[in-house]
């Protein structure tokens, strides 16, 4: 087990360094456009793995979250110049806030009746920022202000800083679940979606963890929010509450093996590679390539593989080590 | 005022028969096999394009291409169970969610492939048309289509409750474990469902070509209607299904007389979201499964 866990050590050591210095190494603004993508949705699909993937609360409505997020940084930023970098963590205290009601309505329901409830929480927030104009303009958004070279205000020439930024949310991200995964709310939470009957009736408070789980799940979407908002200069209802963002939070971390700490880091760079290079093959000519591909690979993942590519990749490795322990 | 009220009333009835059909179909699919049937506004958008075709290729008027849709449409379901969701039944809840999920997805983006996203309509002599009574008015081709879901919903009514098959149906739906000691064969049963479901989506859809434009993205707007429904009626009770359906075109169609145009899915989402606050209980069947 030691052995395995040095070795462990070291990819991961090998794998943060290449991260660290890609953008140095690759100058195309192109490929890091992909890599800051992968990065972000990575960085979604974790927080979504958090209440998804260990308590298997399969939400269909991050985007709300996602939404929030930007909506709070943009206006502070606009209407009182606040930094979104302080928009940010207010974005995620919103989103984080609102996970409560939206909790509280959804978490009475369970299977497929809680993931239809999840998308009618983030369509109705699209719908309320589509429509009440005088708050947050409307349907037409609106662009950031280009400040040029700021970064107190989030803003960077070259793309390189905006890869740190989502990298460094990915790792936080990634070390709160570790952090999930070894604690006892981790158990927990595992046990809640083995089955939530049975947790409850060993004393788990199981409302509560619930309740816990979505709230930093929520808060992490929001900060995505935000970075995505400053990252491409423009916020409409749309793009921020696009039911794209729950779809694709759910999907990357379902191919890559849900309930695991690398799942949906694995699951991003498959989907997104794979995506990026039908782009560069077909161009953007014809609308749906991408989320047929998704689509297939997806029913592919649930009638041969449930448990995405780390399951496949443990059982390999079980497999392998039980032949060693006998040879 | 009392006029706009009664006008707003119709209009919301007439879509609510469409809304009807495919919420039938959910509510039919989740009470015999116990999923949810994500995909399912994809068929209704697949039986468009099929009378848009028969439409624009030979003449056919869409309201006479039911016959062709619906019996394809019943071919697709029989093969959708037998080749996929047959293979997650008993599963846990991930699969069952994502198959159809998937499903959807690949339909809607193949769709978007191959027709782009343009809007197909279809204008027969009764697009235009309407009745007038008193200060009302009754289009035409919305009644047709009306009057033909009520009477696809009053067979499928009967069939279930007079036939062999409809009853085992009804037996699978009350009491899967039961129902297979009496010696009814599950996948059999399954299959028709399926395939029953899936007719009534193809129905909804050539009823809706004479007044609605066929996109890809057209089912989203009547599965997240059909969802509401099917929570709001009792799960897996089709009388439940019909009436809520009905309800929620009514609350839809006062939603956009009153509050404004785009304000229709609101309302929706709001009745479905309070219900859930108010009433969960009325949801038995959602919560334990």
């Amino acid at each position: 087990m030691m052995r395995i866990r040095g070795w462990g050590g070291i990819v991961l050591a090998i794998v943060t360094a290449v991260m660290l210095v890609l953008p140095l190494a690759v100058k195309s603004s192109f490929a890091v456009d992909i890599f800051i993508r992968i990065l972000l949705f990575a960085f979604i699909g974790t927080a979504w793995n958090l209440l998804g993937g260990y308590a298997k609360q399969l939400s269909l409505g991050h985007a709300a979250f996602f939404g929030l997020g930007a909506y709070t940084s943009t206006l502070l930023q606009i209407d009182f110049g606040i930094s979104p970098w302080i928009g940010m963590v207010a974005g995620g205290v919103v989103g984080m806030l609102g996970s409560l009601p939206i909790g509280w309505l959804c978490f009475r329901l369970r299977g497929p009746y809680f993931a239809i409830a999840t998308i009618a929480t983030a369509q109705v927030l699209m719908l309320i920022f589509l429509k009440f104009r005088d708050f947050a303009w409307g349907a037409e958004g609106t662009t950031i202000p280009n400040l040029g070279h700021a970064p107190l205000m989030m803003q960077f020439e070259g793309k390189a800083p905006y890869y740190y930024i989502v990298l460094g949310l990915l790792a936080v991200a990634l070390v709160i679940t570790s952090l999930v995964e070894r604690s006892r709310v981790g158990y927990y939470l595992v046990a809640i979606g083995e089955d939530e009957d049975a947790a409850e009736a060993v004393g788990i408070n199981v409302p509560r963890v619930k309740r816990d789980i979505y709230m930093i799940s929520s808060f992490l979407t929001a900060l995505a929010g935000t970075f995505y908002t400053q990252y491409i200069y423009f916020i409409d209802p749309q793009t921020a509450f696009n039911f794209s963002v729950s779809i694709e939070a759910a999907l990357v971390s379902i191919v890559g093996g849900i309930g695991t700490l690398w799942g949906p880091v694995i699951g991003t760079v498959l989907l997104e590679t794979t995506s990026a290079l039908l782009q560069s093959w077909l161009g953007n000519s014809i609308g749906g390539v991408q989320l047929t591909v998704y689509s297939l690979i997806l029913m592919a993942v649930i009638l041969w593989r449930p448990t995405g590519i780390m399951g496949y990749i443990a059982e390999v490795y079980a497999r392998r080590r039980t032949k060693s322990t006998k040879g | 005022m009392l006029e706009i009220v009664a006008q707003a009333v119709i209009n919301g009835l007439l879509i609510g028969g469409i809304y009807a059909l495919v919420s039938i179909g959910v509510t039919l699919i989740f009470g015999v096999v116990k999923i949810v049937n994500f995909a399912q506004g994809e068929f209704v958008m697949i039986g468009m394009y099929i009378s848009f075709f028969l439409a624009t290729q030979f003449g056919i008027d869409p309201i006479f291409s039911l016959i062709v849709s619906m019996p394809a449409l019943f071919v697709i379901g029989v093969l959708i169970q037998h080749f996929l969701i047959r293979r997650v039944l008993g599963l846990n809840d991930l699969p069952q969610i994502f198959l159809t999920f998937a499903l959807s997805l690949l339909i809607l983006n193949l769709a978007l492939m191959v027709f782009t996203a343009n809007y197909r309509t279809v204008h027969t002599w009764y697009s235009d048309e309407a009745i007038h009574i008193g200060g009302l008015y009754i289009p035409v081709a919305k009644l047709i289509a009306f009057a033909v879901a009520m009477i696809l919903s009053g067979i499928l009514w009967i069939f279930l409750h007079t036939t062999d098959l409809g009853k085992a149906m009804r037996a699978a739906s009350q009491n899967r474990d039961v129902a297979q000691l009496m010696g009814i064969n599950p996948n059999h049963v399954f299959a028709v469902a399926l395939g029953i479901a899936l007719a009534l989506a193809g129905a909804a859809g050539s009823l809706l070509m004479p007044f609605y434009p066929a996109y890809p993205m057209v089912g989203q707007v009547f599965v997240l209607m059909a969802f509401v429904a099917v929570v709001l009626g009792t799960l897996g009770n089709v009388i439940g299904a019909l009436i809520a359906s009905l309800l929620m075109g009514v609350a839809e169609s006062l939603g956009i007389q009153f509050i404004g145009a785009d304000s229709g899915l609101i309302v929706v989402f709001l009745l479905l979201l309070t219900t859930l606050a108010v009433r969960p209980s009325g949801l038995a069947g959602g919560r334990r499964q």
